[in-house]
């Protein structure tokens, strides 16, 4: 008896070593918060299916870039793989710090004809290699309140003071029209009922590192771009530019008076605590909007694409899609095969259950995604969720790719402190532009004027190829 | 010499030795490597190798005006911060120098803000200034005031950082003044009585002579703090609104561990230590006159 449990017992041992022998502890960094929570969520079925323990690092959302930075920098190897911003990819594959995973892919295949091809090229790709696999496909979109846009007495109101019919703003005229006519005060009434505290036309992004996106839309739909092809001259202070930068003055008006304090968290409650007429947001705001434990104006929310600029009867808009996240691997990441199966699982697997729930902040990449609309189970109804779906499509088959050079942070931070100058009067729009512009020249030449041009050039060459760029 | 002479002589050498090699190692080379950068430019995002580029760094930093509206702020936070700091504590320690029944309660209590981390103090700051549903705010509407942009607002959010940093470090300057005017003895409070001066005359006339050289100290002490401010501007206001509330510690951040360029933070960083030896050799030399008149 006594031996049969002692070879039971060895036996129990020798499993249990090499259970935990089969085991790779992997580390994964990534924006703390709802988007890291599929890691959590899946721990067990990454130990069971491919032998992974993963050990996850959260940093907040501003600060992962410069914490995977000084890593690779120091080439600690603290990470194994990693959420990164789309617009990082370029700068961390150029130096050699991402795995190239061309030859996983073959092996097990990410389904890349089902990515929405935008997401792909310029997500997901560096000189034609793929590096990292989708897990989060932003751009903007506009929500509004739909109920507030169908009440009788708005309508009238609005009819009368403006001369034309209250619906979805689509123009940039239309949609300063409308955020003026909606920007009340405490005591006032909306919609029948007494405010008690102030109501917001609108409300946009203002911290500096993001302020750009927002602008984006309006610089975008009037023909902007971010550089001369040509010459490499910045496109920061063109016509295009200065009319966007004279729109968002006008926008800021119309917004919460603290929202050049405004981030993510800021702008999403100002919307779903309903304070604010409409916003420009990140495509999680339709989700959230629906979950009664986060918004107050469940059933209430419109979406649609962001306005734009009427051209010969047609409206011309343009989607910007600042950050995204992708899923890339270490280049001296300890198992690189084992955290290319963990990221293919939640790029394939997991990708629709993870996209279609309130609780991230992931949102829809694949084409699949947007195929099933029964998935978003937060909508009271599939019509709810397909109107949410379609608003989206809209704006992704305009999008507006985002900068991806090497410098981009600084090319950006630039960009924001020279926009906010404008917005509260500190410079005139064009001084203002032109100070940008003149920084954007100095961090060129700093980076190597020719070999960011030819970066910026091929840039462009993938923008087209997705069918972004005229 | 003889052996045991030697022995003698380099034997407390050898147990230094440990100390001065670490020393060498973590802060002499760091200090001689950073100054040899900051005549770099060495922009490490793109890989790029180090270039030599002489004083260029120092030439780029005086006609940068971000880096000199991140002057300007510092200014602010040293002139209105720390002038509100040591007249708060001055007045706070001269209060607590009496006695009164549950002195040590009140000492304690004021020493508080000073003993909370300066991440937890950013953060309960931000939300304190928050526009719509911060308490400061809900108590000037309570008062019929109305709401102040504390952090939105391009004029203001410096002030909001120098307000959280008044009440962080107040207790600082209150706490060492308190014990500079612990150290006066009674009798010289005596004798002044005796001689007929009157409050204010002890005060101008004895305790700010005999606290001079705390004063100096605290509020040096304090300078040099302000010039090294991070924390607050990083959680209350992340530098913003766009430039508004960067210091130089802030901006030198974003230089080195944002953008990457090592070689113009580190002139930045030098530019830095330069400006506050400057005052630290101001303060010391009135110290040192003083002392000697």
């Amino acid at each position: 008896m006594f031996k049969k449990i002692f070879v039971l017992v060895i036996a129990l041992v020798f499993l249990t070593s090499a259970a935990y022998a089969a085991t790779t502890t992997l580390t994964v960094v990534g924006d703390a918060g709802h988007n890291m929570r599929p890691f959590e969520w899946y721990e067990g079925d990454f130990r069971e299916l491919y032998g992974v323990e993963l050990i996850q690092v959260g940093v907040p959302f501003g600060l992962l870039y410069e914490s995977q930075r000084i890593e690779f920098i120091g080439e600690t190897g603290a990470y194994d793989f990693m959420i990164v911003y789309p617009k990082f990819l370029a700068e961390f594959a150029a130096n050699g710090w991402l795995y190239p995973l061309d030859d996983f892919i073959q092996e097990k295949d990410p389904n890349f004809d089902d990515i929405i091809p935008a997401y792909l090229e310029f997500y997901c790709k560096y000189k034609g290699e793929v590096f990292a696999l989708p897990y989060d496909g932003d751009v903007l979109s506009l929500y509004y309140r739909l109920d507030l846009l169908e009440n009788e007495e708005e309508k009238a109101a609005f009819q009368d003071k403006h001369g034309y019919e209250l619906k979805v703003p689509e123009t940039w005229d239309e949609f300063l029209d409308v955020a003026e006519f909606f920007t009340r005060k405490a005591g006032e009434t909306l919609a029948g009922e007494v405010l008690n505290r102030d109501f917001y036309g609108t409300a946009y992004y203002g911290v500096k590192d993001q302020l750009w996106g927002w602008w984006a839309a309006m610089f975008a739909s009037h023909g902007g771009v971010y550089f001369d092809e040509e010459t490499f001259e910045p496109g920061i202070n063109s016509e295009a530019a200065v009319k966007a930068t004279e729109i968002m003055m006008e926008f800021h008006n119309y917004s919460p008076p603290d929202v050049l304090a405004y981030g993510y968290e800021e702008l999403k409650d100002v919307f779903l605590e309903g304070d604010c007429f409409m916003v420009m947001q990140w495509p999680c705001i339709g989700k959230k909007g629906a979950d009664p434990a986060e918004s107050r104006i469940v059933g209430k929310i419109g979406a649609t694409h962001v306005p734009g600029v009427r051209v010969n009867g047609e409206v011309y808009f343009r989607a910007p899609m600042p950050a995204g996240r992708v899923l890339a691997i270490a280049a001296d990441a300890e198992d690189p095969w084992k955290a290319y199966q963990v990221i293919w699982h939640l790029s394939v697997v997991t990708s629709l259950d993870d996209v279609s729930t309130h609780l991230t902040g992931l949102d829809p990449y694949r084409f699949s995604h947007f195929e099933h609309p029964e998935a978003y189970g937060m909508f009271e109804e599939i019509r709810d969720a397909e109107i949410y779906l379609a608003g989206l499509r809209q704006n992704l088959e305009n999008g507006f790719p985002e900068l991806t050079l090497p410098g981009t942070v600084e090319y950006l931070d630039t960009l924001g402190v020279e926009l906010t100058n404008a917005i509260v009067g500190a410079k005139e729009p064009q001084q203002a532009l032109d100070d940008a512009a003149s920084a954007w020249r100095d961090i060129t030449n700093r980076l190597g004027f020719e070999a960011q041009k030819a970066f910026y050039v091929e840039l462009v060459e993938g923008w087209r190829e997705a069918g972004l760029w005229d | 010499m003889s052996m045991k002479g030697k022995r003698e002589r380099y034997l407390p050498l050898f147990f230094v030795l440990p100390t001065v090699i670490i020393i060498l190692i973590i802060s002499i080379f760091p200090l001689i490597y950073s100054f040899w950068l900051s005549l770099c430019e060495w922009e490490i995002g793109i890989g790029a190798d180090r270039v030599f580029v002489g004083l260029r760094n120092y030439a780029r930093l005086l006609t940068d005006s971000r880096f000199l509206n991140s002057l300007m702020n510092t200014g602010r936070v040293l002139f209105f911060g720390v002038g509100a700091q040591f007249a708060l504590g001055l007045g706070v320690a001269l209060l607590l120098n009496r006695s009164f029944r549950g002195k040590n309660l009140v000492s304690t209590l004021f020493l508080l803000p000073m003993m909370v981390s300066p991440v937890v103090v950013g953060c309960i700051w931000r939300i304190i200034y928050h526009y719509r549903y911060g308490p400061l705010n809900y108590m000037l509407n309570m008062a019929g005031l109305s709401s102040v942009n504390w952090l939105g607002s391009t004029d203001m959010a410096i002030y909001s950082i120098i307000l959280a940093d008044i009440w962080e470090w107040t207790p600082f300057m209150m706490i060492v003044l308190l014990a500079g005017l612990q150290a006066i003895p009674d009798e010289l409070y005596e004798a002044a009585r005796v001689d007929g001066a009157n409050r204010w005359q002890i005060f101008t006339y004895m305790l700010v002579p005999l606290l001079r050289p705390v004063m100096i100290i605290v509020i040096l002490i304090r300078i040099m703090d302000t010039f090294k401010i991070f924390d607050l501007v990083f959680l209350i206001t992340f530098g913003g609104p766009g430039q508004a509330s960067e210091t130089v510690s802030f901006y030198n951040y974003l230089t080195g561990f944002r953008h990457f360029s090592m070689g113009y933070a580190s002139s930045m960083a030098y530019f830095q230590l330069a400006i506050i030896v400057i005052i630290a050799n101001i303060f010391l030399r009135v110290w040192r006159r003083r002392e000697e008149a």
